[in-house]
């Protein structure tokens, strides 16, 4: 038998947001987190809102890759370096 | 046993060069600067591959070349940062943009509206522990013990930074999409 998950306040749901979109909650306060999402319209809106802004943010900095000259400059470098830091 | 000097290049192409887009962007963000950012990979890469006989294989090199990307930037250019934050991280924990925009634009589909170099900025105007932690995070996925073990912080440091790092941002990007009329200011 499945314990019922803790009763959270809307106040504790939002302290422990970022918690659980990060997956970073232990088990017990995630299925109270879940378990008070799933019946609070105002707490899934802004569980929602916030996973938005999370992959905005993912999202604006993936296009910035290692321009190909620095790559090129560091395989030289690696290929031509005989130092060893001991 | 120890490796020959084919090996260890062999092995540091391998391991240590499909992460140089996320040692790039980090340094990106941590210097402001594309060239600067260039010379800091370039130094962190070096630093890596004539050390990587204490790399562990198999343990976590993502972390283990952001560490040194994080020492060599503290040690040689942090002190060359012309910029300082100005973004208040104060009072950032009591801000929340879902309650300002939870009428108007629940969904936060004016984030959309929001231009790259905006954000950018944002993050780079954050100070420099919270810059990290959250460039870590949310700009490359690392968990709490990740970031906890790049920035010598501990689990529940990085995540009270985040948290405040999260709500700055916020309110720097809320002030910016009023400006542009993205969204109307909701009064406290």
């Amino acid at each position: 038998m499945t314990a019922e998950p803790r009763r959270l306040e809307c106040t504790e749901v939002v302290e422990n947001l970022y918690g659980y979109l990060d997956e970073e909650l232990t088990a017990e306060v995630k299925a109270a987190v879940r378990a008070h999402i799933s019946q609070c319209p105002d707490c899934f809106d802004h569980c929602q809102f916030e996973r938005a802004f999370l992959r905005f943010l993912e999202a604006r900095s993936r296009a910035q890759n290692a321009p190909p000259e620095l790559k090129k400059r560091i395989f030289e470098q690696i290929l031509l370096d005989r130092t060893r830091d001991a | 046993m120890p490796q020959t000097a084919d090996e260890k290049r062999s092995a540091f192409e391998r391991e240590a060069l499909p992460h140089l887009d996320t040692v790039y962007r980090v340094a990106l963000r941590f210097t402001g600067e594309p060239a600067k950012a260039q010379d800091l990979v370039q130094d962190t890469m070096l630093k890596a591959f004539r050390s990587w006989h204490r790399y562990e294989t198999g343990t976590n090199v993502r972390a283990w070349l952001l560490t040194i990307l994080r020492n060599t930037f503290i040690n040689e250019y942090r002190k060359e940062k012309q910029r300082g934050p100005t973004v208040d991280i104060s009072t950032a924990e009591t801000f929340s943009l879902f309650d300002k925009v939870q009428e108007e634009d629940p969904e936060g589909r004016f984030f959309d509206q929001i231009i790259d170099d905006e954000v950018l900025q944002a993050v780079d105007d954050l100070p420099d522990e919270f810059r990290e932690t959250l460039v870590l995070s949310d700009m490359e996925g690392m968990t709490y013990q990740e970031i906890a073990d790049v920035t010598g912080a501990p689990v529940g440091t990085v995540k009270s930074r985040l948290f405040r790092a999260r709500r700055a941002l916020q309110r720097r990007l809320y002030d910016y999409a009023v400006e542009m009329g993205y969204i109307k200011r909701r009064s406290p």
